[in-house]
């Protein structure tokens, strides 16, 4: 087994459902200076980039939606990637480090998971909020892991997993695809020879509606509360539902990741996994 | 119906759930539930043709957590987060190596203070207690523990009810015998400010009563509610300099330090469970 299967190898067996490899130096064609590997750890050679799972497939058919809204993200890929960082640092000796993926300014990460799993050869973008899509299984979360080891990186998806040949074939009979409709507020597009031509994804109406209760939620309810002079209506708001569940979400972030899930639960990409008995 | 899994399936999945760290596994019908839970809370309005509810126990405090000198140890951290990654890997599991649903039950509440699924329930309806005079569900053989659970339309093979409850320990029905109560109802009497009520006889409980809103103020003294009643009284406090002794206060930072651990801090009172003989288990620790 070469040393790069090796450290996919740790990587699957901490939790991982895909792990691929990115030269270094392939993100500097796309990425501005500032936030590329090597600017994160000096002397970056390689990132390897775990997908873990989302939501099973029973959660997809919960007719309750609010079991998709406060579950479904375990964090795998994160623990994944410390398995394979310290398999690296101890075993190897050479520098490893989690690549960093929260937002710093708005919504901006050091660094782009979404392109480092495209790079990494794991997935490509979609029509439905440009989400990474694996050809066999369709939406997974991504972490990665920076390190100065060099190791063979996984070639490139030979075709796009966006759009879908059945989307192309709905595009063709009725001029949109399953997720375009399901969500024309936050998403639109074209299809021009089965590949998608252009795409339009309104973030900011997007985070709106999937993260009803999370950080921004908790912000907006704190500020009407702060900003409301009369203490029994305060108090009304204080202790609402909606206020409970913004600190709620919170503290139970890693259980409460999005409260929409509705251009992914249309996709046919990695649907076979989502077919069961 | 059990003929549709490969043979030793359910073995095969207890086996999984113990090496990823459950303590006990058991299986409950998921008609069963009918019975005894609210329409909507039953496993079949969570997960369509459901028809067993796989459960782990575990990550109970340890030994040495219940016997520790210091009240802020198990105060401040908690360990009941792991059981929940042990639910999460049965259920991919499930579906990946035996291609059935399986529907992980968040251990949060679908609203207010009802849960989706009730986890207790399940404990019992899966053979791995019974409930105590204390409200948690105590296994014979471990005593306290946390519970999550997998609703899946897989027909494992189902456990049988526990045989008998763990409480009233024999200790605590000698004591009856001699003072008219047990240990958790003597360290928190509903009549005197506390929270448990009960009666015993012959040796078993014939009534119980439990305030659970008492309960939850002292169970959950620092977290969400804990934030929010210190922000309502920081918000209606007219005196700025009052304001930032609230808003730096040990009640406000040690109620932002629940919220977001909240997977290692889960509650501020153990008192009834770390008097209680059926809690710690059956093996002795040196």
């Amino acid at each position: 087994m070469s040393l790069t299967e090796t450290v996919k190898a740790v990587g699957l067996a901490a939790g991982a459902r895909v792990v691929g490899v990115a030269a270094a130096e392939a993100f500097r064609a796309g990425v501005p200076e500032g936030y590329r590997p090597e600017d994160i750890l000096p002397g970056a050679r390689s990132v390897v980039v775990a997908g873990g799972d989302g939501p099973t497939a029973g959660a997809w058919r919960c007719p309750d939606h609010r079991v998709m809204e406060i579950t479904g993200y375990d964090l795998r890929e994160n623990v994944a990637v410390h398995a394979m960082s310290d398999y690296i640092e101890r075993e190897l000796g050479y520098y490893a480090v989690q690549a960093p993926s929260l937002p710093v300014h708005g919504h901006e990460p050091p660094m782009s998971m979404m392109h480092a799993a495209e790079l990494a050869g794991l997935g490509s973008r979609s029509f439905a909020a440009h989400i990474i899509l694996n050809p066999e299984y369709g939406l997974l979360y991504y972490a990665a892991l920076i390190t100065t080891l060099p190791l063979d990186p996984s070639p490139p998806l030979a075709e796009p997993v966006c759009p879908h040949p059945g989307c192309v074939a709905m595009y063709r009979r009725i001029g949109t695809t399953p997720c375009l409709r399901v969500c024309p507020a936050c998403l639109s597009g074209t299809v021009k020879d089965a590949r998608i031509e252009t795409s339009t994804y309104d973030r900011e109406k997007c985070h709106s509606r999937a993260q009803t209760y999370g950080i921004g939620s908790f912000q907006k309810a704190l500020l009407a509360i702060v900003n409301e002079d009369d203490a029994g209506r305060r108090r009304e708001m204080i202790h609402s539902e909606f206020f409970t569940r913004s600190v709620q979400s919170l503290g139970f972030f890693r259980d409460s990741i999005a409260q929409c899930f509705e251009c992914m639960r249309v996709c046919p990409v990695g649907r076979k996994h989502r077919k069961l008995k | 119906m059990k003929e549709e899994l490969p043979a030793g399936a359910t073995k095969h999945l207890k086996t999984l759930a113990l090496k990823a760290g459950a303590t006990v596994v058991g299986v409950a019908d998921a008609a069963a539930f009918d019975a005894h839970a609210p329409e909507k809370h039953r496993p079949a309005d969570l997960l369509p043709g459901a028809r067993t509810v796989v459960v782990v126990g575990g990550a109970q405090p340890r030994a040495g957590d219940w016997i520790a000198a210091s009240p802020w140890l198990l105060s401040t951290m908690g360990t009941t987060e792991r059981i929940q990654g042990v639910g999460r890997r049965v259920a991919q599991a499930i579906e990946s190596e035996l291609g059935y649903y399986a529907l992980f039950v968040p251990p949060g509440t679908a609203s207010g203070d009802t849960p989706f699924l009730s986890l207790m329930l399940a404990a019992e309806l899966a053979g791995l207690g019974a409930r105590s005079l204390a409200g948690p569900v105590l296994n014979r053989a471990h005593g306290f523990l946390y519970w999550s659970a997998v609703i899946t339309t897989a027909p494992f093979e189902v456990d049988p009810p526990e045989g008998a409850p763990a409480c009233p320990a024999p200790a605590c029905q000698d004591m009856w015998e001699r003072e008219g109560t047990t240990p958790c109802l003597r360290v928190c009497p509903v009549d005197a400010g506390g929270c448990l009520g009960g009666q015993l006889e012959n040796g078993r409980a014939i009534r119980t009563s439990y305030d659970a809103g008492r309960c939850h103020t002292r169970v959950h003294t620092h977290w969400v509610g804990g934030f929010q009643k210190v922000l309502e009284e920081t918000l209606n406090e007219p005196d700025r300099e009052r304001r930032k002794m609230l808003v730096y206060g040990d009640f406000m930072t040690r109620t932002l330090w629940a919220i977001t651990y909240s997977s290692t801090n889960i509650a501020q009172c153990f008192e009834c469970m770390r008097v209680c003989p059926a809690a710690h288990g059956l093996r002795e620790m040196r």
